[in-house]
């Protein structure tokens, strides 16, 4: 109350209303223990856990689950937190890409100033889209980030000079110093920093002044707007951040690949993976940064290593997309949310929550068992 | 400083104040009806002014265009002598201008903790990286907004339910909420778009007094549209009474009620309505 | 692009018979939306359900047009159980949640048709609509395309006239305009919302059955990778369409459908760089026509606010 501390202290409200039917929830414990932090655990888990029995294969899907992370938090910032329907997120990781490939394959730029020149040159498109999102509503902006990512297929990946034609580019892993990314296991650790680096920075935005402003206007953009909040700057905000951490993605997904072609971010394969990348968010929990981490590593995971599995692996899109809807339909909250519930049970009765969760992740790790051992 | 002639402190120094808020021919139609009509008023500064009408005169429409939500046909708006016609509802804002709408909106998916952080937005200057970097801004400008919250949590006895939703506590209490979010503002000049309905009869009898002890302890004006005419009179010292978008009579309480236009336009769109009901 | 340099005219027709396809598709979008005020992302998904049926039937030897006949309850019975089974439950006033929930939907049924197609890069499927060539005034006609158009045109109004006539379709355009009142009047929302939910993935199936086994000209045709991604190749098209009725008016989005398919084919005779941005030149379209708000002029105020709300 620094600002007004004098006009602001003597005020008096009567006392507010008690009906009846109404019971204040209890005093606001501090939680030391919270879902995000069990879920990021477990992700961390699965992370660092695969290289065990999969030896190198295990750090190509850890790094792989890790980008996909990376371009989930740029679906959080826009559509978890701001509530902007965006069906282009993978679009945006294409201009990363193909920049961050060119300047590394074509022009010789050290990876260090090729991935942030990709995700800077994500911004004049995210401004474009941003502007447009003001002026339309939920549905609407749906269709028009469908389209625009069909724009930026005929037009910015068409252009042979930065997206290489039809072959693309080749590019090789630097060694950065002591650094040496051609190793996979140390690209690995490196993908996982920056994960979470990100991760640390998309859930600091949310408790700040302009993430608070897009939760309002994710809400109620008038009552957003009564309140003193730019409603344009902030989508235009939320939109550019989006396109910045998809840019990042897309550059780690390049280096990673070592390949880039531009077929993949073309209609209709752009808009199906950035789909994919909704969908994973959403089973995760999307407005929370955890979620995205979750989501993304859990089931990339699991479909990279049932790749094995044939039966399995094409059976891994389905079940995520029944998934998604059961959850959207009961959980919205997503792993989030079920994580919460869980913890708020082991609370309450700690006998039966805990043997619910080892039930449920025995469950799991039994099924993936069963997998794996049915693919070898 | 309480008023006890009806006649607002700077009236009774026997010279007018520079009103803090005046709307010039202000009008605007909606397909063929003037939903306003060449409105003229003003609003003096620590003013309690009334706007008295049945419904469809226009009360609403005024507030939308004086927040900036509807844009006026012609006519201009005019804030402390400055032209803010054209500004944008967060610029009024920053202006000094708070509202509440007739049906409260509120963020249902937030806390009543988290609303109350929203509301401070306009207090606090830090930017998106410096709350991603953890910069010494973002801390200081969290710690601004938690310690304002803090604060008018306990002014409006909404402490016990901080971490419930809007949704799981009565109509009354979000009122409550709504009135401390829009005071958050610090507005200069606060417009309440009937406060008083949907809730118990014992809260609006304190409504009153709570809004006169608002403009005294902060010095704010404060333009009032309700329909429970106790509330209306007994609160306001200046009426604005408005008719199919024309002012129609302007005074205090005692004279507008009292003029033979009101009557008729009151009591005869009062029993065109209840025929209609 | 086989057509470049043949005339106008023959230009014209193909442009003729894929716009009437994109008709096809965006009577339906508009059907759903217009009845039920959801946006049907899986549109496109729930009309590829039939034409895996299609493939599968034929490929198990059963005669194409019998198979066409039965394939298209398929893509019905998908659109029914999707609006019974989870639109049904979903307030509308959950925006986000309700487009996330059709864009999932759009993913579980293209999977699916994946997974029934056993994961093939092409699925060959063979024509069931006669294949011959006229010459008349030296331009050549393919008979599916005329059939195509005609038979695009021919569904279309009889579907435009089963809408003003039948007493099915007085009850859908009455929950249309207020659901309130024709819930009032006794008029059952769910019925007639599945009602439209069926006849609209109908309606996908038969614009996809009339274009994909004909893709490939006289050798039938071909799915495609492509083809079983959740929105396909042509749903962005159709949802043009839908937009110049402004997503609620059903004669407009026929004529949509064919302003789309004449303009992305004649553009294949413009110059160069032109013709090389169809594809874009298209979907700009479609964001200025979702910027210029096309459903004022078709639709009041009320009605648009109860769609939105």
């Amino acid at each position: 109350m620094s600002a007004h501390p004098s006009t602001l202290a003597p005020v008096q409200f009567e006392p507010a209303p008690e009906p009846a039917f109404e019971t204040p929830p209890a005093a606001p414990t501090r939680r030391r223990l919270r879902p995000s932090h069990i879920l990021g655990g477990l992700g961390l888990l699965l992370l660092v856990s695969l290289p065990i029995p999969f030896g190198d294969f295990g750090f190509f899907v850890g790094q792989y689950g890790a980008i996909y992370a990376i371009l989930g938090l740029s679906v959080i910032v826009v559509t978890g937190y701001a509530g902007l329907i965006s069906l282009m997120p993978y679009s945006f990781a294409g201009i990363g890409a193909m920049i961050t490939a060119v300047a590394m394959a074509s022009w010789g730029w050290p990876m260090w100033l090729a991935i942030p020149l990709g995700a800077v040159a994500t911004i004049p498109v995210s401004i474009l889209v941003g502007i447009t999102s003001v002026r339309l509503k939920t549905l609407y902006l749906a269709i028009a980030t469908l389209t625009f990512a069909d724009v930026l297929g005929e037009t910015f990946f068409k252009w042979d000079r930065i997206t290489g034609g039809e072959t693309g580019w080749l590019l090789q892993r630097p060694k950065l110093g002591p650094i040496d990314l051609t190793s996979d296991a140390t690209f690995y650790v490196v993908c996982i920093a920056v994960v979470f680096l990100l991760l640390w920075m998309i859930e600091g935005l949310r408790t700040s002044r302009l993430g608070r402003a897009m939760l309002a206007v994710r809400d109620n953009e008038l009552e957003a707007q009564a309140l003193g909040i730019n409603v344009y700057k902030t989508k235009l905000v939320a939109f550019v951040i989006s396109g910045l951490i998809a840019g990042i993605g897309g550059g780690f997904l390049a280096v990673l690949l070592t390949s880039v072609t531009r077929s993949a971010f073309q209609s209709p394969l752009a808009q199906a993976t950035s789909l994919l990348l909704v969908t994973l968010v959403a089973i995760g929990g999307i407005d929370r940064a955890i979620g995205a981490f979750f989501g993304a590593v859990s089931l990339v995971i699991q479909q990279q290593i049932f790749q094995g599995a044939d039966f399995f692996f094409r059976f891994v899109a389905v079940y995520a997309a029944l998934l998604l809807i059961l959850f959207l339909m009961f959980r919205p909250g997503g792993m989030v949310q079920v994580g919460k519930i869980q913890l708020d049970l082991i609370r309450r009765r700690p006998i039966v929550g805990i043997a619910i969760a080892l039930f449920f992740l025995g469950l799991n790790v039994g099924v993936a068992w069963l997998f794996l051992s049915l693919s070898s | 400083m309480t008023t006890t002639n009806g006649l607002s402190p700077a009236t009774r120094n026997g010279q007018l104040p520079k009103p803090v808020l005046r709307t010039r021919d202000l009008t605007l139609r909606f397909g063929g009806i003037a939903a306003l009509d060449e409105v003229d008023i003003e609003i003096r500064p620590r003013e309690i002014l009334g706007l008295l009408g049945p419904n469809g005169a226009g009360k609403s429409t005024l507030f939308n265009v004086i927040g900036g939500f509807l844009k006026p046909d012609h006519g201009r708006v005019l804030f402390q002598e400055d032209d803010i016609t054209y500004l944008l509802p967060y610029e009024r804002v920053a202006a000094g201008i708070g509202r509440t709408f007739q049906h409260v909106r509120l963020f249902r998916n937030l806390t009543v903790y988290e609303n109350l952080l929203v509301a401070q937005h306009r207090h606090l200057t830090s930017g998106s990286f410096a709350a991603m970097l953890r910069l010494p801004s973002w801390r200081r400008d969290e710690r601004v907004a938690r310690e304002r919250v803090e604060t008018i949590l306990d002014q409006v006895n909404l402490r016990p339910w901080r971490d419930a939703r809007p949704t799981e506590i009565s109509y009354g209490t979000t009122r409550f909420l709504e009135l401390a979010c829009v005071l958050s503002l610090d507005p200069k000049v606060l417009l309440l778009d009937e406060p008083a309905s949907g809730i118990q009869q014992k809260e609006v009898e304190a409504l009153g007094p709570m809004l006169k002890r608002i403009r005294d302890e902060r010095g704010c004006s404060i333009m009032l549209i309700e329909h429970d005419m106790g509330l209306l009179l007994g609160t306001s010292e200046r009426i604005y009474a408005l008719d199919f978008g024309k002012v129609i009579a302007e005074g205090r309480p005692d004279e507008v009620t009292s003029n033979d236009r009101v009557l008729e336009s009151y009591l005869g769109r009062t029993r065109r309505d209840t025929s209609v009901a | 692009m086989i057509l470049a340099g043949q005339p106008v005219a023959a230009v014209t027709v193909f442009g003729l018979s894929s716009g009437a396809v994109f008709g096809l598709l965006a009577l339906g979008l508009v059907l759903i939306y217009r009845t039920t005020g959801t946006l049907n992302f899986s549109h496109w998904a729930i009309g590829i359900l039939a034409v895996v049926a299609y493939a599968i039937l034929t490929g198990s030897g059963v005669n194409p047009q019998i198979a066409v006949l039965l394939s298209i309850p398929v893509s019905m019975g998908a659109g029914v159980l999707a609006y019974r089974l989870v639109f049904r439950r979903i307030p509308r006033s959950q925006h986000i949640i309700v487009v996330l929930i059709s864009v999932g939907l759009a993913q579980l049924f293209s999977s699916i048709a994946a997974f029934a197609l056993g994961f093939e890069q092409f699925t060959r499927i063979p024509a069931w609509l006669p294949a011959t060539d006229y010459h008349l005034f030296g331009i050549t006609f393919k008979s599916v395309d005329l059939i195509t158009m005609a038979a695009a045109l021919a569904i279309a109004f009889g579907f435009l006239i089963w809408f003003r006539r039948s007493q099915a379709g007085r009850a859908l355009r009455a929950v249309a305009q207020n659901r309130e009142a024709a819930m009032l009047a006794g008029i059952d929302d769910v019925r007639y919302s599945s009602i439209a939910w069926g006849m609209g993935s109908g309606l996908a199936a038969v614009a996809l059955l009339l274009v994909l086994p004909h893709s490939a000209g006289d050798r039938g045709g071909l799915i495609t990778t492509f083809q079983v991604t959740p929105f396909g190749t042509l749903l962005i098209p159709a949802f043009g369409a839908a937009l110049i009725g402004g997503l609620v008016n059903l004669p407009a989005a026929l004529i949509g459908g064919f302003v789309f398919g004449l303009s992305h084919e004649l553009l294949v005779l413009a110059p160069a760089p032109w013709s090389n941005l169809r594809g874009a030149i298209a979907a700009i379209l479609i964001v200025l026509l979702l910027l210029m708000r096309t459903e004022r002029f078709f639709a009041s105020r009320q009605e648009i606010e109860a769609l939105e709300a």
